[in-house]
């Protein structure tokens, strides 16, 4: 060694911050370390808490899941499977919407009993005081009853008042009814819209929605020109903005949008 | 670096550094889990399904930025290298998490219908022209392909057999995933969540991680001009790097010649060598670790490769290039020609012997 050239310093094992996954750690390093996992775990958790307070209002809908209940009335199937009752707190005739479990209308097990007087078991899913029922799996959703067992059957069987109003131009969301009612919260956005088509497309019925200039939701059952069932034309619009021109009627307590499927404009 | 191939080569460091990253991950999820339950309760109440996928979400988002800035922070200040060191835990832990956001989002938004969920998933939404109703699901599935390739490859078995570059190469298509993320979050829940506050924690991210990437580049870029300014010296090829006394006994200190490759020159026992900058395993820079039992020991993974001959000493068998060095009165000089990996040559010692 040449005595005239200085030594540089030598790494020092104690101070020297050089960190290999399989020799011991210098105490130095250590602190370092530990105050750099408890800096980084810190900022992930409070990154956490902010983002997660960026959640919208869903709403108010409600899935008495696990709770059924039993509902008296008679099974209809135009313009989609609903059980029409004559709640006592209301007195007038209420249509509650039949759905299957999961995303399917409920017209496979309605239709056979179109027309008749039934006791129907199911979940109640209720919001902005419209209410669906989702039907119990097997035999004891229905039980046919007599017409005499029926509160209201008088009013059920009176042809509906039927008001209707001229072609109107409205702006709003096509939702399926099942999910917005309270199945899945939020249950309306682009982030819900293949959930929304795929349930619609099994049979659950669209519900237009529109909001006033104070967030005051409407809820319109869309129907083709007919009041009929409309078909799967609608899919590609579900979820998104549109504008819609149809004509809106109000038949007993269910409002209906009848429309063309082709004046729906995505906006 | 291994001699044979085990799922993980378990240690003290690896344990502690998997309970962190599962503390933190848990942490994220329970945090925004909790706080979302609070926030709207009773008929208000955000579906639980819902909160976990976006928990899940979010928490992948913040782990892949995570992941993104460990890169350029060990490059900007070894007391990172630490994180660096398992990365590859991080980054099957952060695929994990993306790949339960899928399931949970894939299974409840396009489960229990008429349709297969995979078909669903990929047939129901076609408005393409729509930046409004574009389909960001499938940014997602894509970036999770990727997540997913890379999170399969992350051992060393597959560094073997694809090769460094391969193997880096492919590793690089993190970058591409992470776009394909912003693009999922920016088209998903930046247009369904219109929140301030969530479009500037994104913001934030995806700058910090570009930030922290050009600043590190910056560095690098000076360095190597720094030590590209040594003059090259006549005869023989001998290029002066730098004085003897700019290495630390036990330390490497990196050269940048021309626009060649950056050469690793290590003191060690009164000695110069003169290696690739360049680990075998990733590409670690090998001039920025120490001198450890011996051995050269790369800083990014703890690769070992003796000074006097570039061979990592049995039973491991990789080898990298050397070169040329001598020393004269107090300068350090290289042919700046690599040398087959595993060449011998022999040390140049400082005392005023010089070898070459």
């Amino acid at each position: 060694m040449d005595s005239t050239a200085p030594m540089p310093p030598a790494a020092d094992s104690a101070s020297d911050q050089f960190y290999c996954g399989y020799r011991p750690v210098a105490p130095s390093l250590r602190m370092t370390l530990a105050v750099i996992v408890i800096v980084l775990i810190a900022a992930f958790v409070a990154t956490a808490a902010v983002m997660s307070r960026q959640h919208g209002d869903p709403g108010t809908g409600v899935w008495h899941f696990g709770t059924p209940r039993e509902f008296v009335g008679r099974i209809v199937c135009e313009p989609y499977p609903m059980l029409l009752i004559v709640p006592k707190e209301r007195g007038d005739v209420e249509a509650l919407l039949l759905v299957e479990m999961g995303k399917f209308g409920g017209g496979q097990r309605a239709l056979p009993r179109d027309g008749q007087w039934a006791r129907v078991t199911g979940y109640l899913l209720e919001r902005d005081g419209r209410r669906m029922i989702e039907l119990l799996d097997g035999d004891a959703a229905f039980a046919a009853v007599d017409r005499s067992a029926v509160a209201g059957a008088d009013r059920i069987e009176a042809p509906p008042e039927v008001h209707e109003v001229a072609d109107q131009e409205m702006f709003g969301e096509i939702v399926d009814t099942k999910c917005y009612l309270g199945a899945m919260k939020p249950g309306d956005g682009k982030a819900h819209k293949e959930c929304a088509t795929l349930c619609i497309r099994g049979g659950i019925p669209p519900t237009f929605i529109t909001r006033d200039n104070f967030g005051k939701r409407t809820y319109y059952l869309i129907t083709d020109p007919a009041g009929r069932a409309v078909d799967e034309r609608i899919l590609p619009f579900v979820a998104d903005p549109v504008k819609i021109l149809g004509t809106v009627e109000r038949r007993g307590s269910l409002l209906l949008f009848r429309i063309h499927v082709t004046t729906i404009q995505r906006m | 670096m291994s001699s044979g191939y085990v799922a993980v080569q378990w240690n003290r460091h690896k344990r502690v550094y998997d309970i962190i990253v599962a503390l933190a991950l848990s942490l994220f999820i329970a945090t925004f889990f909790v706080i979302g339950r609070l926030m709207y309760r009773g008929e208000h109440a955000v579906s639980d399904e819902i909160l976990l996928m976006r928990a899940l979400g979010a928490c992948a988002f913040c782990s892949l930025t995570v992941i993104l800035c460990i890169g350029p922070l060990a490059r900007l200040s070894t007391r990172f290298l630490p994180l660096l060191y398992n990365r590859r835990h991080l980054g099957v832990a952060t695929f994990l998490t993306a790949l339960l956001h899928a399931v949970v989002a894939i299974g409840f938004y396009h489960g229990f219908g008429v349709l297969n969920p995979l078909r669903s998933l990929l047939e129901t939404n076609t408005a393409f022209d729509s930046l409004a109703s574009f389909p960001f699901q499938l940014f997602g599935l894509a970036a999770l392909l990727i997540l997913f390739v890379m999170a399969s490859t992350s051992h060393d078995f597959w560094l073997r057999n694809l090769g460094a570059r391969g193997w880096k190469r492919l590793h690089m298509l993190v970058y591409p995933a992470y776009l394909l993320v912003v693009l999922h979050v920016a088209l998903g829940a930046l247009q369904t969540q219109s929140s301030s506050v969530l479009l500037t924690v994104v913001l934030a991210a995806v700058s910090l991680v570009g930030l922290l990437h050009v600043v590190a580049g910056m560095r690098e870029l000076r360095t190597d001009a720094r030590t590209r300014d040594e003059p090259p010296l006549r005869g023989e090829g001998w290029v002066d790097v730098c004085g003897v006394d700019d290495v630390m006994e036990g330390r490497g200190r990196v050269v940048c010649i021309g626009t060649r490759e950056r050469i690793a020159i290590f003191r060690h026992n009164q000695s110069i060598s003169a290696t690739t900058n360049v680990c075998r395993h990733q590409g670690g820079p090998l001039g920025e670790g120490r001198i450890l039992d011996g051995c050269i020991t790369c800083p990014w993974h703890g690769w070992t490769y003796r000074p006097q001959d570039g061979t990592a000493p049995p039973p491991f068998t990789e080898k990298i290039a050397t070169y040329r060095v001598r020393v004269v009165g107090k300068r350090v000089q290289v042919i700046p020609t690599p040398l087959p990996p595993g060449t011998a040559v022999e040390p140049a010692r400082i005392d005023g012997s010089p070898h070459g």
